[in-house]
């Protein structure tokens, strides 16, 4: 932790504006969204490079932070949140604009996608609409993802396990795996959908009657690799997403073949959510000056009836 | 008929060049000179569906996906895990044969996943249907009620939307498996199997999110990679009785995996 001694110049300032309300003193503080984010870097350490994802998506990195929210993902409902309640800086953890590109295609970005070109067109109705928002709001956004996944803290999973219930049975402190009260698959199932808030994102695969007492963590996307390396230590495996012809599959041929583990899938940001909650926490004890809070991305999905 | 000669009159019935260097539309295991008592065609040759087939006497099995977990089926992970132990081993104890065509089944004319996938959830005009999407206009219908007329038809049970299900919808962009089209300013609907949920070269999920947060009316389906594609392997395998007489020809489908 840092301290932020008052300046000489800032504190004659302060002094010489106390009186003269809110904004002058607003002014004074100066505790630019630009001086957050250093902030932010010099706690958390490593390279930032340019071409990374993280970095400031919108907004001038010069206006005066009056609170600062963290979110899986900065969408137009978080920001409204955020704009309402004050936060003019938002830490998401996922892009802003629709892609890893975060706008426009940018040059020495690799952002190979399927389906053509990747980046919004500058002229997207979408794009465009959320940018005014954003100016009109005053809001400026940066994204926090590699150096926040990056802490030896990896807080994406305890976070996760909080919002569970699930802190105290944590089997290692360096690892993902859970012993939780034994339940079947379907409990479990229905315990997280209820913790998390879940509509429609959640899918499990494999045996609903199942015998639950290990269950692994993984928030974000997971990779067949990891699957393959780590299936037979968890029963249950809760992970953001994965992909169907890879892990899916997968957990169905383990089913099939009268095999543990389960695999629940939960959704992306409903996973990551938990984690920028911690963030939020982490963030209060590294910028005392202002309100810094965490909003819900919560489930994107919705299932027909 | 062995294997191998399948494959050879399949080549040759496509009506486009057959294309060498591509590493998914291969024989995957079992030996391609073996004798086809029956042939099963599929979307996932997932274990239960191997079985199926077997069962029913069909030992070959055309799959548009993988068989082993994994776009290149490389199995230099796998050789210690038990379940690659117990598939191949059923393969092989039943002399059965998998090959996969992918890549050449997008790029015929038509695609019979994108036709079967339209026709799967009520979209008439597409059977002449091509990988790069279209827009399909349906009477005007609230998007709720067209997500509930593709549960209805599809079966599906765990299917995702997102978006208004009160937004006023008609124009449709379907794109089936992983395959999922960007939406556009022509569309009010993208129907996908399945996509990189965020982060990606094109994130529909917060797209249409905020789309409908902004005003704008839209919505997404994302079916599933099995429940999207599955259709087509039917429309696969008729086709190929067209010109394989003498060898049985059955289309049987991979399960939806989930539940919820």
């Amino acid at each position: 932790m840092k301290n932020n001694p008052v300046s000489r110049r800032q504190f004659a300032i302060i002094a010489g504006t106390v009186g003269a309300g809110r904004i002058a003193l607003g002014q004074a503080a100066t505790l630019t969204a630009e001086k957050v984010i250093d902030r932010l870097k010099a706690e958390l350490g490593g390279d930032w490079p340019a071409a990374g994802p993280d970095g400031f998506k919108a907004g001038d990195p010069a206006i005066p932070v009056a609170g600062i929210a963290t979110t899986a993902m900065a969408t137009v409902e978080v920001l409204k949140r955020a704009a309402r309640d004050g936060a003019n800086l938002v830490l998401t953890y996922e892009p802003t604009f629709f892609g890893r590109a975060d706008g426009p295609a940018r040059t020495g970005v690799s952002t190979r996608g399927r389906g053509g070109p990747v980046g919004v067109a500058p002229n997207d109705p979408v794009y465009q609409a959320k940018q005014e928002f954003l100016a009109r709001n005053g809001l400026v956004v940066f994204r926090l993802r590699d150096h926040w996944q990056a802490r030896k803290q990896n807080d994406m999973v305890t976070g996760l396990a909080e919002s569970l219930g699930w802190t105290k049975y944590r089997v290692k402190p360096d690892d993902v795996l859970y012993d939780i009260p034994a339940m079947s698959a379907e409990g479990a199932v229905a315990l997280v959908r209820s913790k998390l808030n879940l509509r429609g994102g959640l899918r499990a695969v494999g045996d609903r009657k199942a015998y639950i007492r290990r269950v692994m963590l993984h928030p974000g996307a997971m990779t067949n690799a990891t699957m393959w390396q780590r299936y037979t230590d968890a029963d249950l495996i809760v992970a953001g997403e994965v992909r169907e012809w890879e892990n899916t599959h997968f957990a169905a041929d383990l089913h099939t073949a009268g095999e543990k583990p389960g695999l629940v899938t939960i959704g992306r940001v409903a996973s990551e959510d938990p984690g920028m909650r911690v963030c939020a926490s982490w963030l209060k004890t590294v910028v005392k000056e202002v309100p810094v809070r965490w909003i819900s991305a919560g489930d994107p999905y919705w299932r027909a009836v | 008929m062995t294997g191998r000669e399948v494959v050879e009159l399949i080549k040759q019935k496509l009506g486009i060049p057959w294309n060498e260097n591509s590493y998914r539309d291969t024989f995957k295991i079992g030996n391609p000179d073996s004798q086809v008592k029956g042939i099963a065609t599929t979307v996932m040759v997932t274990f239960d569906m191997l079985k199926r087939a077997n069962e029913a006497g069909l030992n070959m099995v055309i799959s548009h996906e993988d068989t082993f977990w994994n776009d290149r089926d490389d199995t230099t992970d796998l050789t210690t895990i038990p379940l690659y132990k117990l598939k191949t081993g059923y393969v092989l104890k039943n002399d059965m044969i998998i090959w996969r065509i992918h890549d050449h089944m997008h790029a015929m004319r038509p695609d019979f996943t994108v036709v079967g996938s339209l026709r799967s959830v009520g979209i008439k005009g597409g059977d002449d249907a091509v990988m790069r999407p279209r827009v399909y206009t349906i009477p005007e219908t609230t998007f709720g009620k067209f997500a509930s007329q593709v549960k209805r038809l599809t079966g599906s049970r765990a299917f995702r939307c997102v978006g208004d299900p009160n937004a006023r919808v008609s124009r449709i962009l379907l794109g089936p498996g992983y395959a999922t089209p960007r939406m556009t300013t022509e569309a009010d609907v993208v129907i996908g199997g399945e996509q990189q949920e965020a982060d990606g070269g094109f994130d529909d999920v917060e797209y249409v999110l905020d789309a409908v947060s902004l005003g704008m009316a839209k919505g997404l389906i994302m079916l599933g990679h099995v429940v999207s594609e599955q259709p087509g392997m039917e429309d696969l395998a008729k086709w190929m009785r067209s010109f394989i007489k003498d060898v049985r020809i059955e289309f049987v489908p991979a399960e939806e995996p989930f539940w919820t």
